[in-house]
């Protein structure tokens, strides 16, 4: 096979959905202005004329109906992919979300599953406001029942979210529209990524770094940094936060003896803390300082660019989170 | 006491005698919908039939309020005494085939879709031989053989499912065999639901998206102890609402297990040929309170006494004697019948064990991880409920 | 027969209700469904009917008097029974009709399975062996130090109070323990061997003990006697050892198994497995046979509780694992939860990195608590045959010899065979002889036919 293609994130995520409706008749995709319009952010660009309208299905603006009426399909059997323009505009739908999907197959005993797919655009977008600019992965990680990807890149998206849809469980796929037009490798062949598996993105020896979703890139940034100082950061993506794979983060913290989060969504009872704890847990007697967490800012999110920027974990905190947990500061 | 009215009717409408309700459709083809029960071609072993589930409906949820001051029922109990023509009405004016959804009122159509009654009554005293294992409880009766796609216990969200059931259904018919549509589906709702937004989405959508869904609001005139039109906007005349969604309305009094029937059938079979949605002012009445801790303080003992003259399981009665079909002595021992059936199912749930522990973790995903065991049929659908599968352990979370 | 009429539960709170009035008085007749009396629960009150036909023989609660949810308040009389017959036999037997129960507090009871008498009481969680590896407390000074540094001074014989940290408030950190190693080599070599000797004096054994340590008020033999110190964890098992020997009643049961099907599985598996790096021993698979054979014979998961004996609802297998002779020898316990539940692969798994730990780091609380059996196996030590001393709360513990090559009558014939020798020791209290023997017979059945414990 010669050089590996690029394409975008929001290719990779239509490849996913196209392969698998190609694949399963049972799978279909309905959303606000994911047919005609062809899609708010073009993730569906082309769908219709492939699948037709019965299978790419634009709704009306009623997330609370059209969220409920893909749980009762797929309690029929069937396999949705719900696109939310922005997981912001999930609140509206939480009673079907957080109260049918995740506790159906419990509720009934066994007998009734949710094998459907809500995905969408989640955090900050740039000067949204703070209604638009949701991390629902803080509400929603509380909720058992649910699986949680937050990909960070084209290849991850399309492994994780074909997975998402071939599974049998319900999942809440998170994408940002800031990372839509990233272009990133993927293979032509088909492969699928489990849920569960963190990804060493890059190794180092003096503090794990660990994250998802979005601010993977600006952990990055930040262990090219830290390396001009001389401290080693070992970068970890963990993919999903449900399941969430502690053992990868846990190993590498036992190595380094330091660790940051690094969370988009807000501090307080937030899947960061949760990661932080577990780590305390597991690493009590291998921590050179507690676990440091950088996230949002504990505030609703600000329009003005200059506060949104400081408002959003950046290379510069997680930097400084770095120096603090090696006591380089 | 003399001039009630239905609850339905409110403060500000005329007076009107709760069955003096007349069969009435504001929307689509102008025709005056009034089935007479013949033109259904209602069989002699049909009403004796129907007689009998709402016989059984009535003494099971006797003994369900008996079973939950004897703290055998834990949380919440919703009895469906008085509604029991709607349940047994509507259910057989479809085909078993067709998936019905419900709220938290829901052992009547348990029941009426054929649950046995040991496994409805289990689940109430959270044994593993109930229909989810003990894990719904009262509000969430699920028979999949049954297709009973639940009890819903937040009031209203099963209206959007029950547009998803019935979407569901079309398409596999449609998209995936290539074939006409085959089914309808029932959603029952109070009328409490009728102030949610989900329900007017889950309208809003089946109007739009020609989904064959029938839904059946079940009018008994208080959302817990709110008269309807202390809540609900045109009270008087529901069907209004549905005309706002281009959503054939229809009114039906569902005091007549046979009148539903016959009503019923007409709409299911019409909404399966045209494969359109429809929307039905049942109007009926409960004869307890809301829930077990309810004194119905918010109306009278006359408005009661009045609806309980009209009784379904009495008007069945009358009409069953005066046609010759039942007697004194045929009644005692259908009543027999009813109270052993009942009878067992109690014995047999109080003999039914507690869930294992190991069901904790049971359930909660299809597939295992974790600490998630996976997932199983209850018992009464051929799955082995005693015995979760093999707990496995994601090795990742073996640490240390 | 009589029926009892109970303060009904009204709401979902309720636990008890007053009857504000009565409606019938002695010898009215009552229809089903007929309101007998006004109830005040916490939340209103509520018209009682009465879900029987009959005629009231007695009304056993005045009015104004709250009697708790599930008290008789009222009896009645059936057809054709004299009411006096009725007040009288209701109050003689309490509970006439199965339905109505007269006591709230014996609805668990009331319930068939036995399992659900238990369902309250919590597993016992007592070891034998308590917290092997706690601390040792040196912060009298309020001295900061990060968990690993902790750890590595330790491992490196640091002193911690002779090192001063770098990190806020004076927090000794991991470089600060580096430094003061590196600075301790270089600077006095002596210092750290005097040490080390020191600690290895608290955790030394009889044989790598110096005679010289002996020392006055010795235990004295003969004048030859050695001092050995004892350690907590000894001091422990000593305690409960005794008091295991002397307030159950044990006695001992012994079978034979043919260990040729066992062997032969375990062998097979343990080929496909290679690759994977999974290694059964024959110990896993009677870890496992013991679970399963316990969820059979509930009994042995059970404990003696003074008035009344505990079924525990979890299977929780508790492995005896020797320590380390240089590590100051002592046996600790530990625990596979839930082992009816867990593949064989997973058993080994777990009993393998029990086994190390508790070798190495030590054992958790967590990892040493709950056992509801206990499995003691010297098979690998080439014992025959032994008895073990049952580890409270426990009802039964079973010690393994060896599975050991000897003729064998098989099918009429002598052969060559393996066998082992499990006895079983049992607290007479919770088990009696013939349930002893059937159990063994369970686990006869899954250690002969091993296939079952792969399914």
């Amino acid at each position: 096979m010669s050089a590996v293609r690029e394409i975008e994130y929001r290719d990779a995520l239509r490849e996913a959905m196209s392969e698998e409706m190609r694949r399963d008749k049972r799978v279909f995709l309905l959303g606000e202005e994911v047919a005609e319009y062809n899609g708010a952010y073009k993730i569906s660009r082309g769908m219709l004329e492939e699948f037709g309208a019965r299978r790419v299905i634009d709704t009306p603006i009623s997330e609370s109906g059209f969220a409920g009426l893909a749980i009762g399909a797929a309690m029929m059997g069937l396999k949705p992919v719900v696109e939310f323009m922005s997981w912001s505009f999930s609140l509206v739908a939480a009673d079907p979300i957080l109260n049918n999907a995740p506790k159906m197959l419990y509720m009934s005993g066994g007998q009734f599953g949710c094998p459907v797919v809500f995905r969408g655009n989640d955090g900050a977008g740039g000067q949204l406001g703070s209604t638009h600019s949701w991390c629902v992965e803080g509400l929603f990680s509380n909720v058992p029942g649910i699986k949680i990807a937050i990909p960070s890149n084209p290849y991850d998206a399309k492994g994780l979210l074909k997975t998402a849809i071939r599974g049998s469980d319900p999942v809440f796929f998170l994408e940002s529209e800031r990372m839509l037009g990233n272009k990133g490798e993927v293979p032509e062949e088909e492969y699928l990524i489990p849920f569960g598996q963190a990804k060493v993105i890059r190794s180092g020896t003096d503090c794990t770094l660990a994250s998802w979703g979005r601010p993977v890139h600006f952990c990055m940034e930040a262990a090219e940094e830290m390396q001009k100082l001389g401290i080693s950061c070992e970068v970890i993506d963990l993919r999903t936060v449900r399941p969430l794979d502690i053992g990868t983060v846990v190993r590498s913290v036992k190595k380094t003896g330091a660790c940051v989060v690094v969370d988009q969504s807000w501090s307080f009872g937030s899947p960061g803390s949760e990661l932080a704890s577990q780590v305390h847990r597991h690493c009590f007697d291998d921590l050179d300082n507690y676990v440091h967490r950088v996230h949002s800012a504990d505030v609703p999110t600000p329009y003005a660019t200059n506060l949104e920027q400081e408002y959003l974990p950046n290379a510069r905190k997680i930097a400084e989170a770095v120096r603090s947990a090696t006591y380089n500061l | 006491m003399t001039s009630l009215s239905h609850p339905t009717a409110g403060g500000t409408s005329a007076p009107a005698s709760p069955h003096s309700v007349v069969h009435t459709k504001v929307y689509g083809d102008s025709e005056h919908l009034q089935v007479p029960a013949a033109a259904a071609h209602v069989s002699s072993e049909q009403m004796l039939d129907w007689f009998k589930q709402m016989l059984l409906i009535r003494e099971f949820e006797l003994r369900c309020m008996q079973a939950y001051q004897e703290k055998k029922i834990g949380g919440f109990c919703h009895v469906y005494i008085g509604q029991e023509a709607v349940a047994v009405g509507c259910t057989a004016a479809v085909q078993h085939k067709d998936p019905i959804v419900t709220a938290y009122r829901d052992h009547g159509h348990a029941l009426a879709r054929g649950m046995d009654p040991k496994h409805c009554m289990a689940e109430m005293f959270g044994r593993i031989g109930g229909c989810a294992k003990g894990k719904g409880g009262s509000m969430h009766m699920f028979d999949r053989d049954n297709n009973l796609y639940g009890g819903h216990g937040i009031v209203g969200a099963q209206t959007p499912l029950g547009a998803g059931l019935a979407f569901g259904c079309k398409y596999m018919d449609e998209v995936i065999d290539g074939k006409p549509n085959s089914r309808v589906s029932l959603c029952f709702l109070g009328d409490g639901a009728l102030n949610q937004g989900a329900f007017h989405e889950a309208m809003n959508l089946a109007g739009l998206f020609d989904i064959p869904v029938i839904y059946v609001v079940e009018n008994n005139g208080y959302s817990m102890g709110t008269a309807i039109a202390r809540g609900t906007t045109m009270a008087h005349s529901l069907i209004t609402k549905a005309a706002g969604y281009g959503i054939d309305g229809y009114v039906v009094d569902g005091m007549d297990v046979v009148g539903v029937y016959a009503d019923m059938k007409h709409i299911a079979d019409k909404c399966r040929a045209t494969s359109r949605p429809a929307f039905v002012d049942m109007r009926t009445y409960r004869y307890k309170g809301h829930s077990m801790s309810d004194p119905r303080k918010y109306r009278t003992k006359e408005e009661e006494e009045v609806f309980e003259m009209h009784d379904p399981i009495g008007r069945l009665e009358a009409r069953l004697k005066t046609a010759g079909l039942l007697t004194d002595d045929s009644l005692k021992a259908m009543q027999k019948a009813v109270r052993d059936t009942v009878r067992d199912a109690i014995t047999w749930s109080d003999e039914s064990p507690i869930p294992p522990m190991a069901e904790l973790y049971h359930d909660v995903f299809v597939e295992p991880w974790g600490p998630y065991t996976g997932s199983s049929q209850p018992a009464m659908n051929g799955g082995t409920a005693n015995q979760p599968s093999m707990r496995t352990i994601d090795t990742k979370e073996e640490l240390s | 027969m009589p029926i009892n009429v109970t303060m009904p539960r009204l709401s979902d709170t309720m636990e008890q209700g007053t009857v504000v009035k009565w409606y019938v008085k002695v010898g009215d007749k009552v229809a089903s469904g007929q309101v007998i009396a006004d109830i005040e629960t916490d939340k209103a009150t509520m018209e009682q009917a009465v879900f029987d036909e009959g005629i009231i023989a007695k009304l056993v609660c005045p009015e104004g008097k709250q009697v708790k949810v599930g008290d008789v308040i009222a009896v009645l009389a059936e057809d054709g029974e004299s009411v006096s017959d009725a007040a009288s036999a209701s109050s003689a037997a309490p509970a006439p009709r199965g339905a109505v129960s007269a006591a709230p507090a014996s609805n668990a009871a009331a319930a068939p399975n036995a399992a659900t008498a238990s369902s309250t009481a919590p597993v016992a969680t007592r070891t034998i062996v308590a917290d092997v590896h706690a601390t040792d407390v040196t912060d009298g000074d309020r001295m900061r130090v990060s968990p690993l540094a902790r750890r590595m001074a330790s491992e490196m014989g640091v002193e911690l109070s002779q090192v001063q940290g770098s990190g806020p408030g004076g927090r000794v950190v991991k470089r600060d323990v580096l430094l003061a190693a590196e600075n301790r080599s270089a600077a006095v070599p002596a210092t750290r061997g005097a040490q080390i000797a020191a600690n290895e004096l608290v955790a030394a054994t009889p044989s790598m003990m110096p005679a010289a340590a002996a020392s006055a008020g010795a235990l004295v033999h003969g004048g030859q006697s050695i001092e050995v110190p004892v350690s907590n964890m000894r001091g422990i098992i000593a305690k409960r050892l005794v008091e295991s020997k002397q307030q159950i009643p044990h006695y001992q049961v012994t079978m034979k198994f043919s260990m040729d099907a066992v062997l032969a599985l375990r062998g097979s598996l343990n080929e496909q497995l290679a690759s994977m790096e999974v290694k059964l021993s024959v110990n896993d698979f009677i870890v496992r046979a013991c679970a399963l054979a316990m969820a059979k014979n509930p009994f042995f998961n059970a404990s003696w509780a003074g008035d009344r004996i505990l079924l525990h609802q979890q299977v929780n297998v508790g492995v005896a694992i020797a320590l380390p002779e240089e590590k100051g020898g002592g046996l600790v316990v530990g625990v596979v939860k839930d082992a009816n539940l867990k593949s064989l692969r997973q058993i080994s798994g777990e009993i393998r990195s029990l086994g190390e730990k508790a070798r190495t780091k030590g054992l958790s609380m967590d990892e040493m608590s709950g056992a509801t059996f206990t499995i003691s196996n010297l098979g690998m030590f080439g014992v025959d045959n032994f008895t073990a001393i049952i580890n409270p709360p426990n009802s039964a513990i079973l010690a393994c010899g060896a599975a050991l090559e000897q003729p064998v009558v098989r099918n009429h014939q002598l052969v060559v065979g393996f066998e082992m020798a499990a006895t079983l020791s049992l607290d007479h209290r919770v088990i009696d002889g013939a349930m002893a023997s059937k159990y063994l017979q369970s686990l006869k059945q899954f250690v002969e036919g091993p296939t079952m414990l792969l399914v």
